[in-house]
């Protein structure tokens, strides 16, 4: 061990491990883009959040171009330490930002792969790659291993065909003891021609392309690294891990997101999100493992078995052909060794806080303690659930999804140096089915009234409805065929802005004017009804139902929002039943969104307002074409609104909430008669950041 | 202690009953200890309901080379669960063992595992808080997976249960979680398995003896193979640790370690250093020689048999034996069985042959990583006078060593030159031996 390192082992250790980094770094998870603006990533464009992220290089016909370049630079470990590290980048992306580890070259099974090195270090370097066949080359001069890019500024060109699927590493082939120790080494990835959600050419290796992950596993001695770091002996031999990573970085680094702005140098995350197997999500994700580091790393998921479909890139098949997968839940990945495993998530109890629940109810606060106060547990036991925690505890938690660490079981490579639960490990995370979910946390009635419930009603479809009966008043004098002005006892309830219909006795009138007082001005025989005249006293009843349902909590960032609505509408406004429509057709139902950004915030304050918009969203929204017409069965519509949720959640005083009106309306007479709406079910289901 | 109060096994039964504990062998003194060992077997055909109490605190044991010198432990202690925190206290606080009772339950029982946390008394500075993880379990929740900082843990003086419903028959282990570099390094492991539900018997295979199955049955099955190919007549827990002595030094003189400087000068089985391997199950029924005394600096050097868990594989000719191996130590291991060939039918608690493609596979090597599980069968060999033998109150045995194929773990650190370690005995035996109750079960 050099004297530097002598120095440095006084460093401070502690028993217990430190959560200081991990309350900042994380309160930034939420956010969809870390906003750094300009230069702060080596990601390729349109590259995930989460999962894998391909470098594309460049396809002409059945080559594949990859160019890669030699640099120096810096990482960063959760216990605020830097280590200086040699890498490759692409100096395609980012002006060749520098990244550790190096660009994962994604191919296909059958291309030529061609890989022009660039080397700016000042000795030379080389690419290996494990696993493939007949590697040429063009230029470079020829070293021990393979032919080597001169040092400041040399080039070399590889060629090989692609002809395995599978999970491949490729790492340095010169003076291979300093050079991979120090970081050249990157995940090269070959997809099989059978297709990009195939791991292999086998139907059994299918998975979810949304739901791919890499974990390369590397081991550090920071002290080597500072030897060369000041030009000092480098002597492999003294060789002592203090740094364990999963993709460059090191937990809890490894669960933020790819491109952080926390982290420039190591743009790779190691988060595994999942959600349980249903027969709407009924592929696996798969997780490519490779070890480029120098130790064998025995691998422990939490939570649920892992199955081991190939290794090396070759796939585990038993003589005649049949697949000889193995599941662990445990297992050691030798140095250089890749394997490729499928992750399921069964739920096979379903336990379920109201019809299955766990026979041992969750604890009693007073017996247990959340560590560091700080914890990523919901507060419920059950996968959607939030529940409470203790004041003062921060919570990770966004929607009641689960994590399980992932981590090595050599327990002291879980630790950053001296720091325990770091080092290599990530967290598998388990949203709920179809992701995050939220009922109507409050209504509003924007015209009509209270028949009876409450916002409780709308979160389970059963049969509890929350009622809201059309606004009424009366005329304190008789009307005429003719006027078109009348005075109304109160106008509380109806809407603020013009252009509402209201009914007196057979008769649909539009108030044009005058609203929000007690002297409306009137269109009269509206709808296809006449104009007639009505006696002092006649009943004045609003001809459409507004009323909304606000969201809480739904975190900036969320996607995919999906709004599903459950209602009926009753032919009365009084009474527990639900009369059928007779006569004229069933009232008309048109369920809007409000989108906060297009006049601020009150522009969603009336039934009228602009900010409201109708489902499906124009230009790009999934679902039942609106309005519809809704009787006295319950009518259940989901639509979908695919991507970002950014316009319809609210910020600053509506900060977190969405709004859903549902607007029902009686069209056409004669004699259109009073009817309540009921509402059943008003959910969201929703991508969290 | 009172931990030979509620724990008799009665063979053979058809009613359900709550509690039920390893009984007493036909002959010799099947050690009492080995009753308290495992874990709780529900006789009736359907699921019921198992509950066993655990507690976490501290204590000491004793290594070869460290005579005088007893090592610092955290660990668990299995209890009665009628006991109030209070008693609980009086009784175990600072008298720990390792390692935690081999655990025994069947697939798909419901299972109540109640865990106090009694404290340090040798650190009444550190709060520690302890948790239960079951190692490889597939969790429904996190609320039972034991991780502190995704879920909860134990403070001290409070009780916590924990509920799993295992599905997957198989070999596995438990640890506590909470710090986990230091707790399981300090000695916070078992074993935990799962018979399964082929145990009950099928219209083709013979119930298993220990579900009350006939005499010429097996005592079990390690698998739902369907063919009886993973059947055994006896099986044994065997885990895997090593000792570092910074960490146990160093938390017993509130010194800090580094953990990557982890470097182990000890290589146990069951917790215990060969020959300590070879002593029977505890008991106190035992002659002071065969029990692992060690002095507890803070009761007046009073005397703890803190090593309960024998690593004795004693056997007849003949004999179908399963090794349940677990490793929680933070390095690999690479085990023989010279003279003996093994046999690998699961990992992981995963059948090898599932699925109709057998992998299960014949080796003479066994390269068992950390947080890893392996299943091993293998068929004890007639008895032959000519090969190495000894003898020992149960008579003549031929003597295969259970080994770790690296030397160096096969020294005890300060001791004087002569075989240690990580290995112990495999004894097949010239006449028979009861037929065995309960895992691991050693003859005396």
């Amino acid at each position: 061990m050099s004297e530097q390192a002598t120095a440095r082992r006084g460093k401070k250790s502690t028993m217990t491990h430190k959560m200081w980094r991990l309350g900042t770094v994380l309160a930034l998870t939420a956010g969809s883009l870390i906003a750094v603006a300009g230069h702060g990533s080596a990601l390729p464009l349109g590259a995930p959040k989460v999962g894998m992220v391909c470098t594309p290089g460049t396809v002409n016909g059945t080559a594949h171009t990859f160019n890669l370049e030699t640099k120096t630079g810096y990482i960063e470990t959760p216990d605020g330490n830097s280590v200086f590290m040699w890498s490759y980048d692409n100096p395609g992306v980012d002006n060749g930002h520098f990244q550790s580890p190096g660009p994962v070259l994604c191919a296909t099974e059958g291309q030529t792969i061609e890989v022009n090195l660039t080397n700016h270090l000042a000795e030379p370097t080389s690419v290996v790659f494990p696993g493939q066949q007949d590697v040429t080359w063009t230029g470079g001069t020829a070293g021990l291993l393979t032919t080597e890019a001169a040092a400041n500024g040399g080039t070399v060109t590889y060629r090989f065909t692609a002809t395995n699927a599978g999970t491949y590493l490729y790492e340095s082939g010169s003076d291979v003891a300093k050079q991979v120790e120090m970081g050249l080494y990157g995940a090269l990835v070959i997809r099989p021609s059978l297709g990009a959600n195939f791991a292999y050419g086998a139907s059994t290796t299918q998975f979810d392309p949304s739901r791919e992950y890499l974990a390369l596993l590397a081991d550090i001695d920071p002290f080597l690294h500072h030897a060369v770091e000041i030009g000092a002996t480098y002597d492999f031999n003294s060789r002592d891990n203090r740094y364990f990573t999963i993709n460059g970085r090191s937990f809890p680094d490894t669960i933020q997101d790819n491109g952080s702005g926390l982290l420039p140098n190591q743009p790779y995350g190691a988060l595994v999100r999942i959600q349980p197997n249903s027969p709407s999500n009924p592929q696996p994700g798969l997780i490519r493992m490779v070890n480029a580091g120098v130790d064998n790393h025995p691998f422990h998921p939490h939570g649920n078995h892992t199955t081991q479909i190939a290794q090396d890139g070759r796939l585990m098949t038993a003589p005649g052909g049949a697949p000889a997968f193995t599941e662990h839940f445990g297992e050691t990945i030798g140095a250089g060794q890749t394997e490729d495993f499928l992750l399921r998530w069964d739920d096979q109890d379903h336990w379920d806080p109201g019809t299955n629940p766990l026979p041992v109810p969750p604890p009693n606060y007073r017996d247990v303690t959340f560590k560091d106060s700080n914890t990523w547990y919901s507060g419920s036991p059950y996968l959607g659930y939030k529940g409470t925690l203790p004041a003062g505890t921060t919570t990770q938690n966004i929607c009641g999804e689960w994590y399980f660490p992932w981590h090595s079981h050599a327990l002291n490579e879980f630790t950053n140096f001296d720091e325990g639960f770091g080092g290599m490990g990530t967290l598998l995370r388990v949203d709920p089915p179809g992701g995050c979910f939220t009922a109507a946390a409050s209504t509003a009635i924007l015209s009509g009234v209270l028949k009876s419930g409450s916002a409780s009603a709308l979160a389970v479809d059963d049969t509890n409805y929350y009622q809201v009966n059309p606004r009424t008043t009366t005329r304190p004098t008789a009307t005429t065929a003719g006027q078109t002005t009348i005075t109304v006892a109160s106008t509380a309830g109806f809407p603020t802005t013009p252009g509402y219909y209201i009914r007196i006795d057979n008769e649909v009138l539009q108030v044009t004017a005058g609203q929000g007082t007690t002297t409306w001005t009137v269109a009269r025989g509206q709808l296809g009804t006449a104009a007639a005249s009505h006696l002092s006293g006649a009943t004045i009843t609003g001809l459409a139902n507004d009323w909304y349902g606000s969201f809480s909590g739904v975190r900036a960032g969320s996607t995919n929002l999906k709004v599903t609505y459950k209602g009926k509408n009753c032919q009365a406004t009084s009474g527990t039943t639900c009369p059928t429509f007779t006569g004229a057709a069933a009232p008309q139902q048109t369920v809007k969104i409000c989108n906060w950004t297009a006049l601020g915030a009150a522009n969603c304050a009336t039934a009228a307002s602009p900010g409201w918009v109708t489902l499906p969203t124009p230009g790009g929204g999934l679902g039942p074409a609106q309005p519809q017409t809704v009787g006295s069965t319950d009518v259940s519509s989901t639509w979908t609104l695919p991507g970002s949720a950014s316009q319809y959640i609210g910020t600053g005083a509506y900060n977190g909430q969405v709004r859903v009106l549902i607007h029902t309306q009686r069209w056409t007479g004669p004699s259109p008669t009073p009817f309540s709406t009921w509402g059943n079910l008003l959910a969201l289901v929703y991508d969290a950041p | 202690m009172n931990e030979g109060a509620a724990m008799e096994r009665q063979k053979g039964l058809a009613r359900r009953d709550f509690l039920k504990a390893a009984g007493l062998g036909a002959a010799g003194a099947v050690a009492v200890g080995a009753a308290l060992r495992s874990g709780l077997v529900g006789s009736a055909s359907a699921a019921s309901t198992t509950a066993l109490s655990l507690v976490a605190t501290d204590g000491y044991m004793s290594l070869p080379g460290r005579e005088g010198d007893p090592v610092y432990i955290f660990g668990f202690v299995r209890v009665d669960p009628t006991l109030t925190v209070d008693q609980l206290e009086a009784a175990y606080k600072g008298h720990t063992k390792h390692t935690a009772p081999h655990l025994n339950f069947r697939q798909d029982d419901d299972i109540k595992i109640t865990l106090t946390n009694l404290g340090l008394v040798q650190r009444p500075d550190l709060t520690d808080s302890h948790t239960i993880h079951w190692h490889g379990f597939d969790v429904p929740s996190p609320l039972n997976d034991g991780v502190p900082e995704v879920s909860v843990a134990v403070p001290i003086g409070k009780q916590v249960t924990y509920f799993y419903r295992p599905h997957r028959e198989g070999t596995y282990m438990y640890h506590c979680h909470f710090e986990d570099v230091e707790h399981v390094q300090m000695g916070m492991t078992g074993i935990v398995f799962v018979r399964p539900l082929q145990d009950m018997g099928t219209a083709s295979l013979a119930k298993a003896r220990q579900e009350g199955g006939a005499d010429t049955a097996p005592l079990g099955y390690a698998y739902n193979d369907g063919n009886g190919s993973t059947a055994y007549d006896r099986h044994f827990a065997i885990l895997l640790n090593e000792v570092w002595k910074h960490f146990h030094d160093g938390d017993r003189d509130i010194q800090e370690s580094i953990a990557t400087d982890y470097n182990p000068q000890w290589f146990t089985l069951n917790g215990r250093c060969y020959p300590q391997t070879l002593l029977p199950n505890d008991s106190p029924s035992l002659p002071e020689p065969m029990r692992i005394g060690t002095p507890n600096a803070n009761y007046g050097n009073a005397t703890d048999y803190s090593q309960p868990n024998s690593a004795l594989i004693q056997v007849n000719p003949g004999d179908r034996v399963l090794l349940r191996l677990a490793n929680l130590g933070y390095q690999q291991h690479s085990m023989q069985l010279p003279g003996i060939s093994m046999k690998v039918i699961g990992q992981d608690a995963s059948w090898l042959g599932k699925d109709g493609v057998d992998k299960t596979y014949l080796t003479n090597t066994l390269y068992v990583g950390p947080g890893e599980a392996r299943d091993v069968l293998f068929t004890a060999p007639a008895y032959d006078a000519s090969r190495p033998s000894g003898s020992d109150t149960m008579g003549a045995y031929n003597v295969y060593r259970f080994k770790n194929r690296d030397w160096r773990r096969l020294s005890n650190f300060g001791a004087p030159p002569g075989p240690g370690g990580m290995q112990t005995e495999v004894r097949v035996y010239s006449s028979a031996l009861p037929a065995q109750s309960d895992v691991s079960q050693t003859y005396v």
